[in-house]
């Protein structure tokens, strides 16, 4: 079909160009780009206060002005595209003139309270008062001051979020924050009220600038207008260094710096360090905020070990001691497969290596797992879904993609920098946008047909998708030939009533999924949690043949964690990719012989007592592990458990002896993205009290077990880098997939279905540890649509009880700003609430009733 | 009901007149109604350009008629329907602009409320100019009865087939929307005026992308003000070459001027571009004058933005060209007339008032101008000024002429200037005798 062309033409096609002059030097650039960048690419300095990379320009602040031959007024270079022939002049008398005007314009009401302002030092203002302006002011009135709202201290402040400080006599009012909101966040909750000079800045009238990025409007706000909290006034900015660093809690790896001092050994904050590939230089609250956890003060300081039913602090070498005995000892008896090891992906590369090694080699158990919050997986290992996994992905070609389909994927709480991407995407090129979800999703509201189906029917939209295709004609009939045959049901009305879903809909994506020039089609967190993740797996990879995306675009399940995909890589999984298994293979001298066992069939094997000890590191399977009660009973059967973390647990809790683990920040360590792109954070203090990082602690007891892991560092690095280079792409088959489907019924009783995932403003169990991020969110609720808050009649705030067949919770209500059908959605990120505890590992829709608690 | 603001107009005159056509039927009370208008040949237009003509005859019909903006700019009417891209995969819109704000501009507000029709048939000719199935008519917030007026008028129009689907049997859609505005000056604007429309904060864009290529929802749209569409019709009835035998070689046909001020007979009057703005201030059949033989002191000829004209100026044609050749424009034709009791100080207060009040606020050298010479004005009109201030005030105004986004920067800084040029002399004793030289001849401050 005409799709591999279509590709072709998309890199063939070489950008035109246009030649100008700045400044006496000649320079060739992609037409479309603003004389501006032009200059700054040449490495001009231009002064802006408005211009920001990333927004559409507005020519607002007019300090970038220069002087173009033949045009008979300044022009604004931030606005003002390059063509052929200008002659520019960025530093003329006029020019000159012009930003001095401008800079007397901004300081005639600015208050010039930069002593007791904390953006000093790093505020584009002083900076550019400093090279441009002048030392004295006509202006010889009172200075507007803004004081309504404000505490009445010197500095007039209004704090307008959980984290963020305003200052409406330092704004300049270069209307970057309410741009940035709005155009790459898509958020209203900050914007410009009154007009003229009596404009201002502010929160939403009865709202919170509280966001899931609002940290990123401090970040670019070129004045001490817009502060954090979490930094404001804690150490002056020159006294800092930084650390190159990335997030820790997300899956892109957004880039950052981590603000440090290092006689202190203290961390101060968290910004964005710009890369275009990955983030944009936007990054989520999660990722800004998360870092102070490193710093809490409740952190596991020592070792414990549990004496006498209760745990008491002892000394590493106590303590490795007595794991390494232990270990041993089960071993011996037991035998080695009676040992269970299961570790966050969140830790870096060489961690998880080792202690993929200290399992298969030292302990010689194929008992390895890193997804600990998945339900029951399929035994013998997924196939359509490894290969959907395993596919390549760029977040960039994002940008560049016509049509974007999400599916099964609540993007802002998963993925918040791709979620960025989309609306990228869909406000700079007007890409069209899908999302396809068994519940409305934020994401939506750029969608341009939002499809919701019926929990519990995900295979059944996808092949709806295909079969209208088919129908349609949309598609090469000899490539559509077979498919019919293979899945349910018969047509595509069918498949739409079944899931719940307008027809029409269905056919629109179809159509545009047919003639989109380039696809990028993701599949999130609802689909790789989900029990069924197979069949549905299935169903996408023939959508994927029969649309022929790949060819096109990009078909990819999304990974979760900051190393997930380091971890598939590294192949820390019961059923590694081929060639990465063939080559821990080699490196490992062998292969332990024991079925390979996922966290689910450890835990049963536990619960059979055929497991009898387990190593835990850096998780907290009790609370994330979507069945509380079984991933308790079973750890509790164990006669050993080893728990590292950083923090009490509910797991560390149940366990012989807990570990106090490093975090990210404390160690240097390598980080594979979703894309698989290999990234190194750099330490940017010590490792605080006596925690340890893992893969000390790991290599600490290979060696107390007489089994060290590695000869040397450099003999680690090349292991890791050599699993690393392994080809972990499985390719797609040449025929479509059975996709077979009964729909099992709904329980009577029980018959709200629930999801639970993380709040956009945490990730997994850390992020409760850090105070910044409690500002935000610190309790978990319960969210729900308009209607059915008023169905169970019940409003925001009220205490509920939300049931299910395992177990009950007791949180306030959420009403939802987007959630549109019954479904509800519970965080899992607090300890307070255990909502795992409400479902089973067994079921593909979790359902619960609810009711209100009587106050 | 018919209720009309007590405006003043020459629509006797034009009754008379073979070619003045604007305010023909505007004394009419039942103008308003479609079977009235349809009478005096309404939508006959309309009907042959859906039934005969194409887009591009349209198009080129209205650019031989020389008919150029009247809503301040004077841009080439037919020229601007030409630049919405043919190619272009989106819809299009075209917006009649009725946010009237201009002070001084009254002459919208008279179409709108007794010929709304001439406008909404105008409009419909220039949206299927441009290939526009959706219209939208702005109209500023305070016009309550022009509200009434033109959704009434609409109602009428698509009940008898003017507006709606497959119009007159040709297939082609026409929709028309009616959007009143916050009460903001700068909404008059067009592209804040965008914005507003699309739901945003009135704040302008930065040209380009201009309107007709990315305006409303990035759509290429374009803008017209009233009276320009309401001369759209004539021209397609009568011909380009008719509508060219008025008015002068650049600036052809007739055009409504709101005289205001210190005259006899304050109204809206509908003459040929080039008439003699003496004549119109003086003779009988217009402004008659000034009030009690008073002298002349200033004549502001364009509304607030433009250059203020001295007494030995006014003997000049109301036309685009010769009001620029004296140093002002002919901007929205609202001809300000202020006695010599008049200070031209506290007149520039108020106006300087006026557009900081109006400022939206986006680009600094407007916003924070605007506000800082209100403060140097106000000082000195107060005699409190300082010495320099006349100067610094000067000064001020080149930095933000010519540096803004939109012209309202330059339309509050022109007045200024142009009467520290004519009148230094009376700027300077407000600070060297510390006073209004005529401060107890104003009724109010
Ligand atoms: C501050 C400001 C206010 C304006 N107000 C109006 C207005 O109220 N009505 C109007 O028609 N044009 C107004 N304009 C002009 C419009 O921007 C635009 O040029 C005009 O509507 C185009 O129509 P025309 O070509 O028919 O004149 C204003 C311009 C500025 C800068
Ligand atoms: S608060 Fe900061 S970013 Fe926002 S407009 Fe003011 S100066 Fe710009
Ligand atoms: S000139 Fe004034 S009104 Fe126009 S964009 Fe700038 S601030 Fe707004
Ligand atoms: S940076 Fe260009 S106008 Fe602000």
């Amino acid at each position: 079909m005409a799709t591999e062309t279509k590709k072709d033409t998309r890199t063939a096609q070489q950008a035109p160009t246009v030649t100008l002059t700045i400044d006496g030097q000649e320079v060739t650039v992609p037409k479309g780009t603003t004389v501006l960048e032009a200059a700054l690419g040449m490495g001009i300095h231009v002064p802006t206060f408005c211009w920001h990379p990333k927004l559409k320009s507005v020519g607002a602040c007019r300090m970038c002005y220069v002087e173009i031959e033949k045009m008979p007024k300044l022009a604004v270079s931030c606005a003002t595209e390059a063509m052929d022939g200008m002659v520019v002049h960025t530093d003329s008398d006029l020019v000159k003139r012009g930003r001095k005007a401008v800079i007397e314009f901004i300081l005639a009401n600015h208050p010039l309270d930069c002593p007791t302002c904390d953006k000093g030092g790093e505020c584009d203002l002083q900076d550019l008062t400093f090279k441009h302006g002048f030392d004295d002011s006509r202006y010889d009135f009172l200075k507007m001051r803004f004081t309504e709202g404000a505490v009445h201290t010197t500095f007039d402040d209004v704090r307008i979020g959980p984290e963020i400080i305003l200052n409406r006599n330092r704004c300049i009012l270069c209307y970057k924050c309410v741009r940035a909101n709005k155009e790459a966040f898509g958020e209203y909750d900050l914007g410009a009220f009154e007009r003229g000079n009596i404009t201002e800045i502010n929160a939403a009238p009865g709202r919170e600038v509280s966001n899931p990025f609002s940290g990123n409007l401090v970040e670019i706000c070129p004045v001490g207008a817009l502060t954090n909290t979490d930094w404001r006034y804690k150490i002056r900015v020159w006294l800092t260094k930084q650390a190159r660093s990335i997030c820790p809690f997300t899956s892109s790896g957004t880039n950052t710096l981590l603000w440090k001092e290092d006689h202190q050994q203290k961390i101060f904050r968290c910004t964005s360090r710009r890369n275009d590939d990955i983030d944009d230089g936007w990054i989520a609250d999660v990722t800004r905020y998360g870092w102070s956890y490193v710093m809490a003060e409740d952190r596991l300081q020592t070792p414990l070990v549990k004496k006498e039913g209760k745990q008491v602090p002892v000394s590493w070498e106590e303590a490795i001691d007595l794991v390494a005995r232990r270990l041993t000892e089960i071993d011996d008896t037991k035998g080695n497969v009676c040992i269970g090891g299961l570790i966050n992906p969140q830790l870096d590369n060489e961690s998880l290596h080792a202690f993929n090694k200290f399992m298969r080699v030292t302990i010689g158990a194929n008992n390895v797992d890193h997804r600990l919050d998945y339900p029951m997986l399929p035994a013998q290992g997924d196939t359509a879904y490894s290969i959907l996994s395993s596919q390549p992905f760029s977040i960039a070609d994002i940008d560049t993609s016509d049509v974007i389909v999400s599916f099964g994927s609540d993007m802002l709480k998963e993925h918040p920098n791709e979620y960025l991407r989309m609306r990228k995407a869909y406000m700079f090129r007007q890409a069209k946008v899908f999302t396809i979800n068994p519940y409305a999703v934020k994401n939506a509201d750029i969608a341009s047909v939002d499809v919701v189906y019926a929990p519990g029917t995900d295979e059944i939209v996808v092949n709806a998708i295909c079969l209208a295709a088919i129908e349609e004609k949309l598609v090469d009939a000899g490539r559509a030939a077979g498919l019919k045959d293979k899945i349910v049901p018969n047509s595509a009305a069918e498949a739409a009533e079944t899931a719940g879903v307008e027809l029409d809909d269905i056919k629109i994506i179809a159509r545009s999924l047919a003639d989109g020039k380039q696809v990028t089609f993701l599949v999130g967190e609802l689909v790789a949690r989900c029990a069924e993740r197979e069949p549905i797996a299935a169903a996408i990879a023939n959508l994927n043949r029969l649309f022929g995306l790949t060819d096109k675009g990009q078909v990819a399940r999304l990974a979760r964690y900051a190393n997930s995909k380091g971890a598939e890589k590294l192949g820390l999984t019961p059923f590694p990719a081929p060639e990465v298994k063939a080559k821990l293979e080699r490196i490992f001298g062998g292969w332990p012989e024991n079925e390979a066992l996922t966290t689910d069939k450890m835990l049963v094997q536990m619960n059979k007592e055929a497991i009898n000890a387990g190593l835990v590191v850096g998780a907290n399977p009790l609370l994330l592990y979507p069945d509380r009660e079984f991933a308790r009973e079973c750890l509790e059967r164990l006669d050993f458990l080893v728990v590292c973390d950083s923090f009490e647990t509910e797991t560390t809790a149940i366990a012989d002896v807990v570990l106090p683990l490093a975090s990210w920040a404390e160690y240097a360590g390598d980080y594979v993205n979703l894309e698989g792109r290999t990234q190194h954070a750099e330490a940017a203090i010590k490792p605080r009290f006596h925690s340890r990082p893992a893969l000390e602690i790991i290599e600490q007891l290979a060696r107390a077990m007489d089994k060290p892991l590695f000869e040397s560092a450099d003999e680690r690095r090349r292991e890791v880098a050599e699993v690393l280079a392994a080809q972990a792409v499985l390719p797609w088959p040449n025929d479509y997939f059975e996709v077979s489907f009964d729909n099992a019924a709904a329980d009577s009783e029980y018959t709200i279905p629930v999801f639970v995932g993380d709040d956009p403003h945490h990730a997994g169990h850390l992020t409760e540890k850090s105070p910044s991020l409690s500002n935000f969110v610190s309790e978990a609720y319960v969210e729900m649509s308009i209607e059915l808050a008023a169905k169970l009649d019940v409003k925001a705030g009220d205490s509920v009880r939300v049931e299910s067949e395992a177990g009950k919770v007791i949180v306030p209500v959420k009403v939802s700003d987007y959630l549109d059908t019954d479904a509800v959605f519970l965080p899992r990120n607090f300890s307070s609430a255990q909502v795992n505890s409400l479902l089973m590992r067994k079921k593909r829709v979790n359902r619960v009733k609810i009711t209100r608690v009587a106050d | 009901m018919s209720f009309y603001s007590p405006v003043i107009t020459n629509a006797a005159e034009v009754a008379q007149s073979d070619d003045l056509h604007l305010f023909r039927y505007v004394e009419d009370p039942e103008q308003h109604n479609v079977d009235t208008y349809e009478k005096h040949g309404g939508y006959v237009a309309w009907k042959k350009v859906l039934t005969s003509m194409q887009p591009d005859e349209v198009i080129a019909e209205v650019k031989n008629s020389g008919l150029r903006g009247r809503g301040g700019a004077g841009f080439p009417t037919g020229m601007k329907w030409g630049f919405v891209p043919k190619d272009s995969p989106k819809a299009r819109y075209l917006i009649c602009n009725a946010d009237e704000s201009e002070p001084g501009t009254c002459k919208d507000r008279v179409i709108m409320e007794r010929d709304p029709h001439a406008m909404i048939e105008g409009m419909a000719i220039g949206a299927y100019a441009i290939g526009s199935h959706l219209m939208f008519c702005y109209i500023r917030g305070e016009f309550g009865h022009c509200i009434d007026q033109v959704e009434a008028a609409m109602k009428q129009a698509y009940a008898k087939g003017h507006l709606g689907k497959n119009i007159y049997g040709s297939g082609y859609d026409l929709d028309m929307v009616v959007h009143t505005g916050g009460g903001a000056y700068i909404c008059g604007e067009e592209t804040a005026l965008l914005n507003s429309l699309e739901g945003e904060k009135g704040l302008s864009r930065i040209r380009p992308p201009f309107p007709a290529v990315a305006g409303l929802y990035a759509s290429p749209t374009i803008v017209n003000n009233v009276e320009t569409l309401a001369a759209v019709p004539h021209i397609i009835n009568r011909g380009a070459d008719w509508y060219k035998t008025m008015g002068t070689e650049k600036s052809a046909g007739s055009k409504i001027f709101s005289l205001t001020g210190h005259v006899n007979r304050p109204g809206n009057y509908e003459v040929p571009l080039g008439f003699n703005l003496k004549t119109l201030i003086y003779d009988e059949k217009y402004g008659a004058g000034i009030p009690n033989g008073k002298k002349l002191k200033a004549v502001i000829p364009g509304g607030a933005s433009t250059p203020y004209l001295k007494p030995d100026m006014i003997d000049v044609g109301l036309d685009y060209e010769s009001l620029a050749s004296v140093g002002s424009m002919l901007g929205s034709g609202a001809i300000i007339v202020l006695d010599e009791d008049t200070c031209i100080v506290w007149s520039i207060m108020k106006l300087i008032h006026f557009f900081r009040h109006e400022s939206c606020g986006k680009c600094t050298p407007c916003r924070e101008g605007t506000g800082w010479l209100e403060q140097l004005i106000t000082r000195i009109e107060h005699g409190e000024g300082r010495p320099g201030d006349i100067e610094k005030i000067d000064d001020l105004c080149g930095n933000i002429l010519g540096r803004t986004i939109c012209p309202l920067g330059d339309a509050a800084v022109m007045p200024i200037q142009s009467t520290i040029k004519h009148w230094r002399d009376e700027w300077q004793y407000h600070i060297d005798h510390k006073k209004c030289p005529c401060a107890n001849t104003h009724e109010f401050k």
